[in-house]
């Protein structure tokens, strides 16, 4: 799920027709004042963080006035909300509500299907919906077409809108399910959708993620698509890996994942084999220092830059690889890869242990590799777990 | 396993003369599957390792007649290959592809359903039946004997490339292989393994099955909830991995309908504790699974939690 920043999903969806408060996005004081001036009235400075909660967060601001909106943004810029830095906020009309609203829609995996949430309780304060809460619902089945308006209505109508807004709400409920289906997204969230005393609704929040694997297909989103974990951006390590995979993108593939601490450095594949021989590892006592995944048929230079990173990182005593039994990825390729990272950051058995448990295409030329550099390698008499708890073993001696 | 596939199966490959499909093709002819044509558009005339390729699944069809489609073709044009396939009466569908996107794949398996066709994927490596030697897909590779030898085990993962290690774990136990499906690595996916199951217990030449299971979706909880009404007759292991990530931090959630949505993330303990409440042995270790097949060898009538917990 790729989430994108406030800024990025109103501006999308106001080339959709959805109804957005006018603004900007600044990353200096002096361009939120700039933008507040462009406004009359009292503007609203919002933190551009891929998180949820930024109002309780406090980093949500009504501004009276420019001043106001250059100190707001002074003191949001380079502040830290929920694991990330702000480096850019959105200054945009603070409009007065009188009712706020709720609506979402969101791809239910479970069901491969869409819903979408109403509620005429929306705000900051909106919970996971409780039995009495007013959460209207409907469900929009595959293969996904336009939402009629009648059906928009009826939504509204369960949610316990008042009737003359009805069909202002619905217009609106349309033309947002209209962009989830176009954008591909996973999630859409306008919270609040804000009534003004003009009975005219608006998107006063916004939160949108889409497809990763849609965005080959969604020119314009792929660069204002946030890279990051939910929980944090990535770290160098992780965004050269990023950097290694997408410079030959139809050869195999490479993830990483940076952990706090652990000595064990962790080089595996495939995505199931890599969980179990995680789990494996530290039933076994070991601690990785980091998560990995080397799939498909990567080339050499993919394995030896995944691999140096692998190494490179601080604390790391040892090195893990390991796989499923392969009929694609080939053996030599990654005793190659593996052996090249070794020799060039100089981390060289037997003072720094390597054990291989690789078996499949080619495992009799990798295995000589492997050997050749001082490997220890392991073959199809040994189990994922077995040789994940002789990694650990080694690394207890050689500690 | 009679049920999905055979000797008898015809096989049409889209996607024929990619590097994939060609690589693939070449595999399955050798191992003994009848691939009887294959379609990329534009290449009409052409052949693969003697297959003949059309423009069309159509004019396939009408020349080949199969009885199954592998589809191997990129991402964004896999909803129109499967579209395609049923429209023209093909109701065996096997989809390689990976990182199809999710609205694709939802409609995909809306129309599949429609018709009533069996769409197993998408991202999946295939299936394999050993004692046939029949297999649809790039599982087990150009030597496919090497790991998936004929008996009795039927295995059902989530993840292509464990499904060769089962093989292999159920191999050095003494065991064979009756088939062999990789369900697919993605949430939304057309035979989740609660609705091959009762196919498998159908299968006379099933006697036990062991399943894969990973993080996320409800496939393990469903196959608890399955188990537990029908207390089908052929035992089930079920090994789960990752447990690890359930101690990986969360974030704050994405919105509030995230916080409903990761209501539903399937944490392998949860499946665990799932899969035993109901009587199925479920466990995260591969000695567990050993220990399972040593006690099919034994004259139990049926492995209950009682005996193993």
């Amino acid at each position: 799920m790729a989430r994108l920043l406030e800024h990025d999903a109103k501006v999308l969806l106001a080339a959709r027709g959805v109804p957005v408060p006018t603004g900007d996005a600044a990353s200096t004081p002096a361009e939120a004042a700039a933008i507040a001036r462009s406004l009359s009235g009292p503007v609203a400075v919002k933190a551009l963080v891929p998180v949820g909660h930024r109002a309780k967060a406090g980093a949500v601001r009504r501004c009276a006035d420019p001043v106001d909106a250059e100190k707001a943004t002074e003191a949001l810029l380079g502040q830290s909300i929920g694991g990330f830095t702000v480096d850019q906020v959105r200054v945009e009309a603070w409009l007065p509500a009188t009712a706020e609203y709720y609506l979402a829609a969101f791809f239910n995996e479970v069901t491969a299907d869409v819903i979408v949430l109403a509620s005429c309780s929306g705000g900051i304060e909106i919970e996971p919906a409780s039995a009495s809460e007013r959460l209207a619902r409907i469900t929009i089945p595959a293969p996904f077409a336009p939402l009629p308006a009648f059906r928009a209505r009826e939504l509204w109508k369960q949610a316990g809108a008042p009737s003359a807004l009805l069909p202002t709400l619905a217009g609106v409920t349309q033309r947002a399910l209209a962009a989830f289906f176009d954008l591909d997204a996973l999630l859409l969230e306008l919270n609040p959708l804000i009534v003004t005393d003009q009975q005219h609704v608006f998107a006063a929040g916004a939160v949108l993620a889409v497809d990763d694997a849609a965005l080959v297909r969604q020119p314009g989103i792929a660069e204002r698509v946030v890279h990051g974990l939910p929980w944090r951006p990535l770290t160098p390590r992780e965004q050269a890996v990023e950097r290694l995979n997408q410079e030959e993108p139809y050869r195999g593939s490479a993830r990483y994942l940076e952990l706090d601490g652990g000595d064990i450095g962790f080089l595996c594949g495939g995505g199931g084999a890599s969980l179990l021989l995680f789990d494996a590892l530290v039933r076994a006592g070991g601690k990785p220092a980091n998560y990995a995944e080397l799939g498909g048929n990567p080339t050499e230079r993919k394995v030896a830059g995944l691999a140096r990173v692998v190494l490179e990182k601080p604390g790391v005593r040892g090195l893990f690889v390991a796989h499923n039994v392969t009929n694609n990825t080939q053996i030599d390729v990654i005793a190659r890869g593996v052996v090249a990272a070794l020799q060039a950051t100089g981390k060289l058995p037997p003072a720094f242990p390597v054990v291989a448990r690789e078996v499949g295409l080619h495992d009799g030329v990798g295995r000589a590799i492997f050997e050749q550099a001082g490997v220890r390698w392991l073959g199809e008499d040994v189990s994922l777990d077995e040789a994940a708890a002789l990694m650990v073993s080694l690394l207890h001696e050689a500690g | 396993m009679a049920v999905l596939f055979d000797r008898q199966t015809r096989l049409l490959v889209q996607g024929i003369t990619g590097r994939e499909g060609q690589m693939v093709t070449a595999h399955m002819l050798r191992y003994g599957t009848a691939v009887v044509a294959g379609v990329t558009p534009g290449r009409s005339g052409m052949a693969v390792a003697g297959v003949p390729v059309f423009d069309t699944v159509a004019e396939a069809v009408a020349a080949t007649q199969p009885n199954a489609a592998l589809i191997s073709v990129p991402p964004l044009a896999v909803l129109d290959a499967v579209l395609e396939a049923l429209t023209h009466g093909l109701r065996l569908l096997v989809v390689a592809t990976e990182r199809v996107p999710l609205h694709d794949a939802a409609h995909m398996l809306a129309v599949a359903r429609e018709a009533g066709a069996t769409l197993i994927g998408p991202n999946s490596v295939g299936l394999i039946c050993p004692g046939e030697r029949v297999k649809v897909g790039a599982i087990g590779g150009e030597y496919p004997e090497r790991v998936f030898v004929p008996g009795s085990i039927g295995i059902i993962s989530r993840s292509g490339g464990m499904t060769a290690e089962l093989a292999l774990m159920v191999k050095r136990a003494g065991f064979g292989v009756s088939t062999a499906v990789s369900v697919g690595g993605d949430a939304c996916i057309g035979m989740p393994p609660a609705a091959l199951l009762p196919q498998f217990m159908a299968d006379p030449e099933t006697t036990a099955i062991v399943l894969f299971g990973e993080p996320g979706t409800q496939f393990e909880e469903d196959v608890a909830a399955w188990y537990a009404t029908v207390r089908p007759p052929k035992p089930v292991f079920a090994l789960i991995a990752g447990r690890f990530t359930e101690q990986l931090p969360e974030g704050t959630p994405f919105g509030h309908a995230a916080a409903v949505i990761r209501a539903a993330q399937g944490r392998p303990s949860a499946k665990i504790a799932a899969l035993r409440a109901a009587g199925v042995w479920a466990g995260d270790q591969l000695a567990e699974l050993t220990e399972f097949l040593a006690h099919l060898r034994r004259p139990l009538l049926q492995l209950t939690e009682a005996e193993h917990a």
